[in-house]
């Protein structure tokens, strides 16, 4: 990510110098401003849910879940650790079902735990699951296709249903082949 | 679709429900959980900052543009319509910026058109990869992100160059 970052914002930076200049600080501070609002929001919505979440630990349930969908975490993010395949489960649900927001401090926290027990195999994984888009019904297309006057705002469903389930396909096969193989 | 609507607040009443019976201190549990949002913020606050400086940077200095030109005809080479390029290269970085894009060309194109179409499924089957890498590892020490992002970029663009053709089919 060091070398992504470098390489993208010195080529922008040096763009800027020949085409405009004056436009540099701006883009950052609205770069810098967009985020403040935008973690103003996020706060909010993991409020909701990690207040949610912590009902659902407490309540018995989220164990109930864990133990029900540990056979099928357990091969698919190659880990023993209940909790944070628990965790890992739970955002790949939370997706699928299109609750918005409550996926990433799941993730954020499956990823982390993962990491500390050095099953790097798995945080990729997870990422890559998130990363290539696990949605059932893209709501915000709908929903701007119908602003913008559509007859069948739904058509699109099957070719990016297809193209979403192609994509995961891609990345899971991708990172199962990449990986390391497992020490006995 | 309104039985959609009705997943959060079942969710939300059902799990209540049930910890309330077993005894939960709905309360004291809803508290806790909230409290856990603040440093979670604050450890991914950087990153995101940081990724959208640089996306709003890409975006300023005309870079983004070059880019557009120098890959469209890459693009028509791959099936993937010119008009969609800009989108294509936003949405892993900014969804927020893709969102604006998808709507400006459902409204120049009209949302039927095969170029709204084609923008929709390439809208709605790809990622804010470099945003996602952001947060989700942000409480990782080594980042090491190269490798899965690389994968998660592949498979996003291979998807959209299905996603055009798919969209001659349905």
């Amino acid at each position: 990510m060091n070398g992504i970052f470098a390489v993208v914002f010195l080529l922008s930076a040096a763009l800027c110098l020949f085409l405009d200049p004056d436009a540099f600080l701006p883009a950052l501070l609205s770069g810098g401003q967009k985020a403040a609002a935008l973690s103003l929001s996020l706060l909010a919505v993991y409020c909701v849910w990690l207040g949610f979440f912590q009902v659902l630990e407490e309540s018995g349930l989220a164990g109930k879940l864990s133990r029900a969908l540990h056979p099928f975490s357990r091969r698919l993010f190659r880990s023993d650790d209940r909790e944070a395949t628990y965790l890992a489960t739970s955002n790949l649900t939370a997706n699928l079902l299109g609750l918005p927001g409550a996926p990433t401090p799941l993730g954020i926290k499956a990823v982390e735990k993962f990491c500390a027990a050095g099953n790097r195999y798995a945080a990729d994984m997870l990422f890559v699951l998130n990363a290539t888009s696990l949605q059932l019904l893209p709501t915000t297309v709908i929903a701007l296709r119908v602003a913008a006057g559509s007859a069948s705002a739904y058509d699109i469903l099957p070719p990016t249903l297809i193209a979403t389930l192609l994509s995961t396909l891609i990345g899971v096969l991708l990172v199962k082949l990449t990986a390391k193989r497992r020490k006995k | 679709m309104k039985y959609l609507a009705l997943i959060v607040p079942v969710l939300f009443a059902a799990v209540f429900l049930y910890a309330a019976v077993k005894k939960v201190k709905l309360y004291d549990a809803f508290t806790t959980g909230i409290k856990g949002a603040i440093p979670l913020i604050v450890s991914v606050f950087p990153y995101v900052a940081a990724i959208l400086m640089l996306s709003e940077l890409f975006e300023a200095s005309g870079f983004s543009a070059t880019l557009t030109r120098a890959l469209a005809p890459v693009f028509r080479v791959l099936g993937i319509p010119e008009e969609l390029s800009k989108l294509v290269l936003v949405k892993p970085f900014s969804g927020s910026g893709a969102t604006a894009l998808l709507s400006e060309i459902l409204n120049a194109y009209g949302a039927d058109s095969y170029i709204g179409r084609c923008a929709c499924v390439c809208y709605g089957s790809s990622e804010t990869v470099f945003y996602i890498s952001a947060v989700y590892f942000a409480n990782v020490k080594q980042k090491k992100l190269f490798k899965p992002v690389c994968i998660a970029l592949f498979a996003n663009f291979a998807t959209i160059i299905v996603g055009c053709q798919l969209c001659k089919l349905f």
